[in-house]
């Protein structure tokens, strides 16, 4: 977008372009394995670069003091760091990232029970319904979340049982989220389960173990490492959920709304009240949990997301 | 579960009283298939209500008339889907579904349009970036890891945060890219964008188109890595020793045989494409940019039970045909 790419060149291929162009370019002829090694470093810094550029510049934004706003370009004007207490004062919004926080763990452990007894079943044993079971899960995780919406907000609002209401209580997010989220992690978690070897399974339940001591005894531990890839995927997918977070509580961060209502809050209080400085302290501050998760846990996001998106 | 305790045959472990030991023979004795379904059930008792139980009922909602007390009308049988359809019910929707003619605004500010320029014209540049950044990634180099995170970290940010970067981002006189009036960035006077952007319904869906983009982008270069890294790496020593060009080598070998990965990736991009909602809401607003999705909602704050159901299904309807439009071209590939 805004860049120039090649400005980050001469790090990697200095010694080449420090002297004439046109050797360089004779020597890249001879050998064409040259050329490709620098267009290979220019794309990697433009990739780094359009994906990085944005979360410093937000960074450059919140320092920048509230009279100097309009004047922030590459460089922040001026330095200004108490912004990141303004956006705990101006409003509550450590309850928002509590309230975040408690229903991405809440959903993760529900998940993760139902997806590990459904994936056990799923990649261990066989039984008539099996494949139309798996295919019926499939077929739902395609529906958009406006599909589900309507009917859940009139019995989330007490209309469908009355006396049900759960509007405005972590219920009625936290349920969509679990069966959205699922299917997701019943995949993956197939796909692990079903790579454990049937000896050991065996070998257990020889020795006098029940079925479900063998699943959470010799099972469960082998396939650890995919309940964590599961897990870390939930919590970041909830935390990120935008539509049922925002449709499903007023944006009280009493009634448990989570960082989508405290983040609408600052947008919507205006530039009076809340400076743009503010609004991007509050997002680095929001985006922390997810960045420092991303970093610990690269390999299992990759390695899920791409099980439970090729399984298929 | 008392009356299966008679069969001390089973493969019960260790006999005993009590109902835990009564409940854990009573599982012994199961069939596989009754096992398979009891671990089964709680699972597909929140499915079941959580997620069947609402779309069977949209779906009942969308074949009732609307009532302007907010509840449902009389039954209509399949008048909504003929109504919205057809564009005779633009007029009462809060943005119309169909374009009413084919000039550029009532393109972008019909639902159904907007989405689909939104979708195609996204998903194909992140099928480009994507592939890129997996050929990057796909190499061996000192920092492979954090070029990895780093490429990661747009797809792990949560969708509101994402529309705050991008509302402050084109935002006039502070983002970068949108100068103040009477001091234009370049972008503003060569090119696309007006002085508000953000209140211009073109404009506003070009800055989310680019949102979604650096979002999602990663999504797509992990499954196209997945699929390269599932390439037979002896195939390339075969092409090197027959002296191959490197091009020749990926088009011949690589592109073939990660074309199913990209299929896959283009196919999961344009499910999630069809649901835009949390972007748009925090960047620009739904009566600026009318997804479908946005459609429903405002809708449904309307009063429109019934069209609002025949909408979302109708959403369902798109997807549900591109789902299967993929899957055949998926299964040509696999076949050929």
């Amino acid at each position: 977008m805004a860049g120039e790419p090649e400005s980050g060149r001469p790090d990697d291929t200095g010694e080449l372009t420090r002297g004439p162009f046109e050797r360089w370019v004779a020597k890249s002829i001879k050998n064409p394995e040259r050329a490709y090694r620098a267009m290979f470093y220019v794309v990697t810094i433009f990739f780094l670069f359009t994906t990085l550029f944005p979360f410093y510049w937000l960074l450059a934004l919140a320092v920048t003091p509230e009279d100097a706003l309009y004047e922030v370009g590459l460089l922040p004007a001026g330095f200004d760091p108490t912004v990141f207490v303004d956006v705990f004062t101006k409003i509550p919004f450590h309850v928002y990232m509590f309230n975040s926080i408690v229903l991405a763990v809440t959903t993760t452990a529900i998940v993760l029970v139902l997806a590990s007894l459904a994936g056990y079943v799923f990649g261990r044993l066989d039984f008539p319904g099996k494949s139309v079971l798996m295919l019926a899960i499939l077929a739902i995780s395609y529906f958009p979340p406006a599909a589900f919406f309507l009917p859940l907000w009139q019995l989330f609002n007490g209309n469908v049982i009355t006396g049900l209401e759960l509007y405005n209580t972590p219920g009625a997010m936290i349920l969509p989220f679990s069966s959205l989220f699922m299917p997701l992690s019943i995949f993956i978690l197939t796909t692990f389960f079903g790579q454990i070897p049937d000896g050991l399974e065996d070998a257990a339940r020889v020795e006098g173990t029940t079925r479900l001591g063998a699943l959470f005894r010799v099972i469960m531990p082998l396939s650890a490492p995919g309940v964590a890839t599961a897990g870390v995927l939930t919590f970041i997918a909830v935390y990120n959920e935008f539509f049922f977070s925002y449709l499903m509580n007023n944006g009280e961060p009493s009634n448990w709304a989570p960082i989508v209502a405290g983040i609408l809050q600052l947008q919507r209080a205006g530039q009076f009240q809340i400076t743009y400085s503010v609004m991007a302290a509050g997002s680095i501050i929001a985006v922390l949990p997810v960045a420092i998760l991303v970093v610990i846990a690269q390999e299992k996001i990759v390695s899920g997301l791409t099980a439970g998106a090729l399984k298929e | 579960m008392a009356t299966e305790q008679s069969q001390r045959t089973g493969g019960g472990p260790r006999t005993g009283g009590g109902t835990l030991s009564g409940v854990t023979r009573w599982m012994e004795n199961l069939s596989e298939t009754g096992f398979a379904y009891l671990l089964l059930t709680p699972a597909l008792l929140l499915l079941g209500t959580i997620a069947l139980w609402p779309l069977l009922s949209t779906f009942r909602l969308s074949l009732f008339a609307d009532s302007l007390t907010g509840g449902l009308g009389n039954f209509a049988g399949i008048q909504n889907y003929v109504a919205v359809l057809t564009g005779q019910r633009n007029a009462l929707l809060p943005a119309p579904f169909l374009p009413s003619s084919l000039t550029v605004d009532a393109l972008f500010g019909s639902a159904l349009t907007v989405t689909l320029i939104f979708t195609v014209v996204s998903v194909f540049f992140e099928t480009i970036i994507g592939f890129g950044q997996a050929l990057v990634l796909n190499q061996d180099f000192r920092g492979r890891r954090w070029v990895r995170v780093a490429i990661i970290i747009p797809w792990a940010v949560p969708i509101v945060i994402q529309g705050m970067l991008f509302y402050l981002l084109f935002q006039p006189g502070i983002g970068l890219f949108i100068g103040r009036e009477g001091n234009p960035t370049i972008l503003q006077t060569l090119g696309p964008f007006s002085a508000t952007p953000l209140a211009n319904t073109v404009d506003a869906t070009l800055i989310i188109i680019v949102a979604d983009i650096w979002k999602t982008t990663a999504f797509m270069a992990l499954l196209i890595l997945a699929g390269l890294q599932s390439i037979d790496r002896t195939l390339y020593d075969v092409a090197r020793v027959a002296g191959a060009s490197k091009w020749q080598t990926f088009k011949r070998i690589t592109f073939p045989l990660v074309l199913p990965s990209v299929l896959v990736a283009m196919l999961f991009r344009t499910i999630q494409a069809m649901r835009i909602y949390g972007v748009i809401e925090t960047v620009a607003g739904c009566t600026t940019v009318p997804s479908l999705s946005c459609l429903v909602i405002s809708s449904f704050n309307n009063t429109l039970v019934g069209t609002s159901a025949t909408i979302a299904f109708i959403t369902a309807g798109i997807i549900a045909l591109v789902v299967s439009v993929y899957i055949f071209k998926y299964a040509r590939e696999e076949m050929g």
